[in-house]
């Protein structure tokens, strides 16, 4: 029963104004009687009236849907009205009603009304949807308003035909015939069995018949075959079946009917996590996430070796031999050189790992060449000739490798995809690596004189810059920590920052990440000094952020920013600006990634170091503080 | 996780229309616990009207109280009652 089906435009009134209740419920029972199927029109009214007596149908949020249900009402309608100014109405929260829909139901058992009502209801619990009835110029404009909203929230229904009832995962280690051997039998016994079964395959080619969350929502089960780890997070809420990769291929009778079965456990993940699909990605989103797959996967090998040569420089002692510091003593030399070899494959991984989150597991191996030849800053011109110095084309290299390198097996599964089936395993094993490593291995031996020039350049002016562009500099990319506490420009300073460790430039991971640990700071101060400011159920989660704020985790002061954004946000910036520049002043060293005050022993000049952070998170506190209003719950009540 | 859960059959003929839906709601809004009802495999908000209403939960469904708070014990043993009664209708 569609609501359009009941409401004509003649029973729409757009400009209603009425002295009480009684009056615009009136009009609504004149509006109805145009759809002609009132046969008694004051015994409707009357059944009508009663109803509002045992309780009002104002139901609050501007809406009201009186009805009534008699032998007087021939067959299902509905009238309509919309009121600018409001009508009292006795509403469950108080407020005058601003939408009327009168329903009028025959006295049968089949619950007509009840249906109109939840249709109803469906539609109206959207804000939206209720603002555009508001607005509506014509009576045919708001029906046209209804119309569309009904065939965009209640059709639904209509597809559930087409969609899976399970959806299957298989997956093996090696990836090449297993997974599709199971994939096979769970979606032959299916069909069997006449349940429309879609498997995903996790093959060694990466991940192939991916489903969609709407398949995911509508499917009754689910069905993971897989020796590997899965990535469950998605299929939350969900009635799951775990099993053997084997299992699919043998047994896969039993699993569809244990995943069917009522006692199929349901699947609860921890963390939710948004798993959007691919293809409504967009570029920058996508860029973004296969850069923080690079950068995440690099991270550990930059943390152990940083703070591992930066231990070997504690110990060293400098007087020895200045030009070999860090490596005099054994003691240091131990740790450096231990340190050295995680610092050195940091680039690698970058790339490895940006290619793998492009192209899956086929695009590790030609990143992580690409990377290697960056890193090298091999040309075709010192193949020949070994008087050439090499020079590396360091993180800008191996950013360009890891995503050139992505691309270039993509482009190759594409190609390959004409190829027959019955040679899959063939293209994993084979063809991907040899002409993915060949073609990145032609390209960046391409590239490398430019990008290495590049590189050199960007190095020389970090080393070379005047105080006043430092300043600048450590400003800017303070602030950035600041301005989406984690987000992408936060994470774009942090993995410059990073990058520029490869390069032996560590005053601006320094700057970096005395920026990111303002906000949270501030936050914490704030609540210590200015109480009134904060609410007190956050309190706690306030004093929290000197922890949070200390380890460098700048996303501690979200919750408060998305509170107040206008208000915490250029505090946020200007304080972890401020930071950020001192630091710099200070000529504050870092060369530990990650860690906060945990590595306060390996930052070059400590002391001014905290001095920074601490200025900068006053600066922030204040200007909060002048910036929030206090809070009324401070000023009302004492408990 | 811990909270309170009952299973209640809806007896009155007219299903969950406007007047039990705000009676509902009227309890619900007395405590701090999160209450929902789940029916027709659908989870609902008691202290939604429209929430309630949209669900469309006719005569005789099987429905889950779930309250989850402080108070949850005096919150679903009200809402049991209300609907043993049937909301005072047929």
């Amino acid at each position: 029963m569609k609501i359009t089906d009941l409401l004509n435009k003649n029973a729409i009134q757009l400009n209603g104004s009425f002295k009480n209740k009684e009056e615009a419920i009136d009009r609504l029972i004149e509006l109805m009687t145009s759809n002609g199927n009132i046969s008694d029109k004051e015994k409707y009214r009357q059944v009508v009236l009663k109803r509002e007596e045992e309780g009002t149908t104002g139901i609050g949020e501007g809406i009201a849907i009186p009805h009534g249900k008699t032998n007087a009402v021939t067959k299902p309608g509905l009238s309509a009205i919309i009121v600018p100014n409001g009508v009292e109405f006795n509403s469950l929260d108080g407020k005058p009603a601003k939408i009327l829909f009168l329903i009028a139901a025959p006295d049968s058992k089949d619950n007509v009304h009840l249906d109109v009502l939840s249709r109803l209801s469906t539609l109206l619990m959207d804000t939206e949807f209720k603002n555009t009835l508001l607005d509506a110029k014509t009576p045919e404009e708001f029906l046209m308003c209804i119309d569309r909203a009904e065939k965009e929230k209640l059709d639904e229904n209509k597809n559930t035909n087409d969609s899976y009832e399970i959806l299957a995962i298989t997956a093996c280690p090696t990836g090449i015939a297993h997974t599709y051997m199971a994939a096979e039998a769970l979606e032959k016994k299916g069909e069997q069995l006449g349940h429309k079964v879609k498997v995903e395959t996790h093959g060694s080619s990466g991940v192939k018949n991916k489903f969609t969350k709407e398949e995911i929502e509508k499917a009754k089960a689910i069905i993971i075959a897989a020796d590997t780890k899965i990535d469950l997070s998605r299929f939350d809420g969900k009635k799951l079946v775990k099993a053997r990769v084997a299992d699919g291929i043998n047994k896969p009778q039993e699993l569809i009917k244990n995943a069917l079965s009522n006692n199929a456990p349901i699947y609860h993940s921890e963390n939710k996590q948004e798993n959007n699909s691919e293809e409504k990605e967009g570029i920058g989103r996508s860029i973004y996430k296969h850069l923080m797959n690079g950068v995440t996967h690099m991270l550990p090998f930059v943390v152990g070796g940083g703070i591992l040569i930066a231990i070997a420089f504690l110990l060293d002692d400098y007087s020895i031999n200045p030009s070999n510091f860090g490596m005099n003593t054994p003691i240091a030399a131990f740790f450096k050189t231990i340190g050295g070899a995680a610092f050195n494959v940091m680039l690698y991984i970058l790339a490895g790992y940006i290619a793998m989150s492009i192209a899956d597991r086929p695009g590790l191996a030609v990143g992580f060449v690409g990377g290697i030849l960056a890193v090298q800053g091999t040309t075709f011109a010192s193949l020949t000739d070994s008087t050439i110095t090499l020079v590396s084309s360091g993180f800008l290299g191996a950013l360009i490798a890891g995503f050139v390198g992505g691309y270039i097996v993509i482009l190759l599964k594409k190609i390959c995809s004409y190829l027959p089936d019955s040679i899959e395993g063939i293209k994993t094993i084979l063809l991907y690596p040899v002409f993915g490593i060949l073609l990145i291995g032609i390209f960046m031996l391409l590239i490398n004189p430019y990008v290495a020039g590049i590189n050199t350049a960007i190095n020389n002016y970090l080393s070379s810059m005047g105080t006043a562009n430092k300043v600048l500099l450590g400003a800017i990319l303070g602030g950035m920590m600041a301005v989406d506490l984690g987000g992408p420009i936060n994470k774009a300073a942090y993995t410059f920052g990073t990058g520029m460790l490869a390069s032996g430039q560590y005053e601006i991971m320094a700057a970096v990440m005395a920026g990111g640990m303002v906000p949270p700071l501030a936050i914490a101060v704030l609540a210590t000094i200015f109480p009134k400011k904060i609410e007190k159920k956050d309190k706690q989660a306030a004093y929290v952020n000197y922890i949070m704020g200390l380890s460098f985790i700048s996303e501690g002061a979200i919750p408060f920013a998305s509170s107040d954004p206008l208000r915490t946000i250029p505090a946020f910036v200007i304080g972890s600006a401020v930071t950020g520049a001192l630091s710099m002043v200070f000529n504050c060293t870092l060369m530990a990634p990650h860690g906060g005050i945990f590595v306060i022993a390996t930052i070059g000049n400590p002391l001014m170091y905290l001095l920074a952070i601490l200025i900068g998170t006053i600066v922030s506190a204040l200007i909060m503080a002048k910036l929030k209003k206090n809070l009324p719950e401070y000023e009302s009540q004492t408990a | 996780m811990k909270m309170k859960v009952k299973k209640v059959i809806l007896k009155n003929e007219s299903g969950i229309h406007a007047r039990p839906a705000s009676e509902i709601v009227k309890i619900a809004s007395k405590y701090q616990s999160t209450i929902n009802l789940i029916a027709n495999g659908k989870q609902i908000n008691a202290k939604s009207i429209l929430n309630i209403m949209s669900a469309g939960i006719k005569s005789s469904s099987e429905i889950e109280i779930q309250c989850d708070g402080i108070d949850e014990e005096m919150a679903i043993q009200e809402l049991e009652t209300a609907f043993n009664n049937n909301f005072g209708e047929q």
